[in-house]
């Protein structure tokens, strides 16, 4: 039962996303960001692609103030207390990209549907607001209003939504791609719906830990395609039981991404003048600022 | 307007959790929805369940933290699941008693606008939109808004319907199929506000102590409805120990 290793190095796994792909990441908000397969996306210049995500978060912000989004569905978000998305809001208010505005659920149902295997699932939600009116209006081949066939309720008919490829940080995986989360996973559904599964992971297991800790795994071997190990991959965003959030970061990335020439410099000093994420590490301070992030046992932040 | 034992985000605080029942579930955001939910937690509603939209039941956070996507805020839960596990499982199911949310503004029938702000100039600004802001008001039994009291926020139509309300009012909004019971509560820092059972449109139910109608009439960009306007009740002083002295003991929420 020896399994196969899936492990590509980052450069492998980011140069297999053609342009035009439809990407889905993990992140929500400020925790568990593939900020490292972002960074190598950026560096390789990726172009077009469509992001699908729930609760949009660190890495979403960054790609788009890199200019390589065309299309965003998402459910809204921000960076919590420490600001806005301000690249994400930019490029809404200047219209420089197609943005599709769901709620938090509409999109999870329609990753939810993706996930099963379904073509569409019916919903409650999102009726009578703006968020419905406008989807109607620019995406009638992806959501219709209808009457339960059965109680002739109202109901919002959302269509499956499939991304080519999600895009996962995770504290654990084997080198099959068994991965386990811990905490929430608010990501699990668009993982699921997604035809290819990339998991970014803190920490490869030996394979034979895997069936002592099955009650972990969120998702399993059969479903991922590559996995990739980047110790502290998702900083400066949180991995709940290995690192807190780098705080001081982020909120010196939100002032940088105030302007579109802070984001420029922000990417110069942070993005393009390292050649790996583990380079990046030394420069946002290294073992010494690393430590001061690692999470405690108990409180797992 | 001043007092000399508690501050106004304090009274709003105490005047949410006075709303919470016992043995409710009560999905909230950050700040202070959850600290008004720990305050009925720890005196008329030890049943209340706190749920968080990331994925989590019961915490119990000892720490301060920036967001729902804190860790901190997930401290000794006693669950974690997905997204659908709980906006599906919980919410969408009809399990959410209270749900509390905010915005940039609100209008007479209590629609919420949380995604974008016309300027005058021309153009808009764009903020965080939904999140769960539009599952939580379109499928919990009671929603309680806080907001601040401004006149600008305080508007007769949303431009944008972010969280549906009761919409255009009388039957709108169960005509439409929303099987959430719309928002029950405004809390601000000048009034607790409610809605005409008939009409749906928004009604000034009390007065926060030092605070005129007019005050509040004034910072309302449409007409309230009123008959009998109390004046809120304050916060006792065990209630205010508690805040200050267990609950947010940093003054992060209730300065």
């Amino acid at each position: 039962m020896a399994a196969a290793s899936k492990i590509v190095k980052m450069e492998e796994a980011v140069a297999a996303i053609p342009d035009g792909s439809h990407l889905a990441f993990s992140g929500f908000a400020i925790t568990r960001s593939p900020v490292a397969f972002a960074h190598e996306l950026i560096r390789q210049g990726k172009k077009n692609l469509t992001l699908s995500q729930c609760i949009a978060a660190f890495e979403t912000d960054l790609l788009v103030g890199a200019g390589l989004v065309k299309r965003l569905n998402y459910g809204g978000g921000s960076l919590d207390r420490p600001g806005p998305l301000h690249n994400v809001n930019r490029a809404i208010e200047r219209k420089l990209f197609e943005v599709n505005e769901y709620s938090n659920l509409a999109l999870a149902m329609r990753f939810m549907a993706g996930s099963i295997g379904i073509p569409y699932i019916p919903s409650q939600t999102i009726l009578g607001s703006s968020i419905l009116e406008k989807l109607l209006a620019t995406k009638g081949d992806e959501i219709k209003t209808g009457k339960c066939p059965f109680t002739g309720d109202n109901v919002v008919m959302l269509k499956a939504l499939t991304p080519d490829y999600a895009v996962v940080h995770v504290p654990r995986a084997d080198k099959s791609g068994n991965a386990i989360i811990y905490g929430p996973r608010w990501d699990q559904e668009a993982a699921m719906a997604s035809n290819h599964i990339i998991i970014i992971a803190d920490e490869i297991i030996a394979d034979e830990l895997t069936p002592h800790l099955a009650q972990e795994v969120i998702i399993p071997a059969p479903r991922v395609d590559m996995v990739v190990n980047q110790p502290y991959g998702a900083h400066p965003t949180s991995v709940y039981g290995k690192y807190d959030y780098d705080r001081a970061h982020i909120e010196e990335y939100v002032a940088y991404a105030k302007t579109e020439d802070g984001m420029r410099d922000y990417l110069d000093k942070f993005v393009y003048s390292v050649k790996s994420f583990n380079e990046y590490l030394e420069l946002i301070g290294g073992i010494n600022r690393i430590n001061e992030l690692t999470a405690d046992s108990l409180k797992k932040y | 307007m001043k007092n000399d034992y508690y501050t106004m985000r304090e009274l709003m605080a105490v005047a949410g959790a006075r709303e919470l029942k016992d043995n409710q579930n009560v999905l909230v955001g950050l700040g202070l929805p959850q600290i008004a939910s720990i305050l009925a937690q720890m005196t008329h509603a030890p049943g209340l369940t706190m749920i968080l939209e990331i994925g989590v039941i019961d915490p119990q956070p000892k720490e301060p933290s920036v967001g729902i996507a804190d860790p901190r805020i997930w401290f000794k839960s006693n669950y974690f699941t997905n997204t659908t596990g709980i906006m599906g499982s919980f919410l969408h199911r009809g399990l959410v008693d209270v749900g509390f949310i905010g915005g940039l503004e609100i209008d007479m029938y209590g629609n919420l606008n949380s995604t974008m702000v016309n300027q005058p100039g021309g153009g808009f600004r764009h903020f965080t939109g939904s999140g769960g802001a539009n599952d939580i008001a379109s499928l919990a039994k009671n929603i309680f808004v806080i907001m601040s009291h401004e006149r600008r926020k305080f508007k007769e139509k949303v431009s944008y319907n972010t969280s549906s309300g009761f919409l255009e009012g009388y039957d709108s909004r169960t005509d439409i199929g929303l099987k959430g019971g719309g928002p029950s509560r405004i809390i601000t820092d000048k009034a607790i506000l409610g809605f005409d059972e008939e009409s749906k449109r928004m009604k000034l139910l009390s007065v926060h102590p030092g605070v005129r109608i007019e005050d509040v009439v004034e910072n309302t960009g449409f007409e309230l409805l009123m008959d009998r306007v109390e004046e809120t009740e304050p916060p006792t002083e065990s209630e205010i120990e508690l805040l200050r002295e267990v609950i947010d003991p940093g003054r992060i929420y209730i300065k």
